[in-house]
């Protein structure tokens, strides 16, 4: 058995509000979300002895978010840092809190986030690449890399646009049951056929929200969980893997990676694809929720079209996917929510959206030009 | 001054050849002294082997479409007149892909594993662009 399975637990979760919030920054969101997940934790603040962030677009001071963020929660901890993998962070931060926590560097650790980029001026649209950059030729944005995917997947297994609009149908049927997700009207296959083209192939509707919010989760050893407020859920698996090279190889597109880190995971917690009651997976575009269903084996690679047909992943059938909207209609917050959607999922917390009997969740993250990925397996403690 | 308001590269001693040859109508990429690797994008260094020993091949300019999006948005100013244009990953004959444009062909005419060939675009003095078009059948 894997020396690590099991030792930590994730002891707290807290959002702020999400959506569009006028007169906030990225710092006061993180301090909301950290008194959140405090509260929700029962720790005092004196008891954070780790703190982990990841700075938003509107964050200012960057790789220095730690500095900042700190300074503002009156912290001072003996193990501490910033990284930004974009979307892959929160989980990426999560197992250097098991890794910190069971070297003895750090008793209790706060992965925060916060930004303000629906209203402080996202930058998402950015230009990318550096030398020769693809920018040269137009190609930009971060649906650009996704455009990319979905179009090769189309082409090499015959996947639809509407297979995609189903994933985008199934998140904002679940935000519909959430009442803190900002985007609650449901909508149909149709509706994401009709909106409009952003990079073709991919639709309005098939691309996350922008957001402002801020969320914080804490990590804690399992032992110390047994004595705090909630139900611990146990971290059985992580796993971390990364494709740097773009051009460089040929199945970039697909992310091979993703497979890699979910296999990694699955060995460490023991567990297989059929272990799995409920999936947060990551969702900057609805191609990225069939990349996971491929790479983590719930369906053959080229199959997560038809697989994602029939309602197969919306509550009810045999996959519950992205059950508090995800990043498509929950909020987009680099998908950290996804974290705190498995917790809430394995604590029986999800009142109309709860999975019944939800004991293993898996929770995977991805970012940048598709090159990092990375997933966990919880268990209910 | 050029008028031209897109993304240039940033020519430096590293890429200059790599420019210089679009320039002068040829597609040049650096090949491994060491294993003979065709590389793209452009480096001092081979990413198989870490060899600093290359020479600058000229490729036959001949492509496969590997995938292929429409911008309908422009996230530059630049492509403001341009949207609805094209960017495509084509993959050389010999081996490396890289991102361009396929011209001369309406947007919907194009389609992955068509064959393109390279074109060149003066749009400066200094800089040449290389971007593709459709091998009639
Ligand atoms: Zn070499």
């Amino acid at each position: 058995m894997h020396p690590l399975r099991d030792t930590c637990a994730i002891v707290g979760v807290g959002a702020s509000a999400q959506g569009k919030v006028p007169g906030s920054s990225a710092i006061s969101l993180s301090v909301e979300a950290f008194k959140r997940a405090l509260d929700d934790s029962g720790l005092r603040k004196e008891e954070i002895d780790g703190l982990l962030t990841l700075p938003g677009q509107t964050s200012a001071e960057g790789a220095l978010n730690y500095l900042r963020l700190g300074e503002t929660l009156g912290i001072d901890p003996r193990f501490t840092g910033t990284m930004n993998m974009g979307g892959a962070t929160p989980g990426v931060m999560l197992q250097h809190a098991v890794l910190a926590v069971n070297a003895g560097m750090a008793k209790n650790v706060a992965f925060v986030f916060g930004d303000a980029a629906a209203t402080g001026g996202g930058k998402y649209d950015r230009a990318q690449g550096w030398g020769d950059s693809s920018s040269i030729w137009g190609y930009m944005s971060a649906a650009a890399n996704s455009a990319i995917t979905a179009a090769r997947h189309m082409a090499v297994y015959g996947t639809t646009s509407r297979q995609l609009g189903e994933i985008a149908v199934a998140c904002r049927y679940h935000a519909s049951l959430n009442p803190d997700a900002v985007m609650r009207t449901p909508i149909t296959v149709e509706d994401h056929q009709a909106s409009r083209w952003v990079v073709e192939p991919l639709h309005l509707l098939d691309c996350c929200l922008v957001s402002d919010g801020g969320v914080c989760v804490i990590v804690s050893s399992a032992e110390r969980a047994r004595d705090l407020k909630q139900k611990p859920v146990l971290i059985s698996g992580m796993g971390q893997a990364y494709t740097t090279q773009n051009l460089g190889r040929e199945d970039w597109w697909y992310a091979p990676h993703q497979r890699t880190s979910v296999l990694d995971a699955y060995a460490m917690a023991g567990v297989g694809p059929r272990d799995i009651d409920v999936v947060q997976l990551y969702d900057n575009f609805t191609i990225s929720v069939m990349l996971w269903l491929e790479h983590a084996g719930f369906c053959k690679p080229g199959e997560a079209g038809p697989f994602c047909e029939g309602g197969r992943i919306q509550l009810g059938g045999e996959l519950p996917v992205n059950t508090a909207g995800g990043n498509l209609s929950e909020s987009y917050m680099e998908g950290c929510l996804h974290i705190v959607e498995a917790v809430r999922q394995l604590r029986g917390q999800c009142g109309p959206r709860q999975v019944r009997d939800a004991e293993v969740s898996l929770v995977t993250g991805r970012g940048q030009a598709l090159n990092c990925a990375n997933a966990l397996v919880l268990r209910k403690g | 001054m050029s008028d031209y308001a897109k993304p240039l590269p940033i020519l430096t001693d590293e890429n200059r050849p790599f420019w210089e040859a679009c320039r002068n109508g040829r597609l040049s990429l650096q090949t491994c002294s060491g294993c003979a690797h065709v590389r793209y994008p452009i480096s001092r260094f081979c990413p198989q082997c870490l060899s600093a020993e290359f020479e600058w091949s000229e490729m036959s300019g001949r492509a496969t479409v590997f995938s292929y999006i429409v911008f309908h948005r422009a996230y530059h100013a630049g492509f403001r007149q341009d949207v609805p244009y094209n960017v495509a990953l084509v993959q050389l004959e010999e081996g490396p892909r890289m991102f361009s444009n396929v011209v001369g062909v309406p947007n919907d005419q194009v389609h992955i594993g068509d064959p393109v060939e390279v074109v060149f675009d003066p749009v400066t003095p200094e800089v040449t662009i290389p971007r593709f078009r459709p091998i009639s059948q």
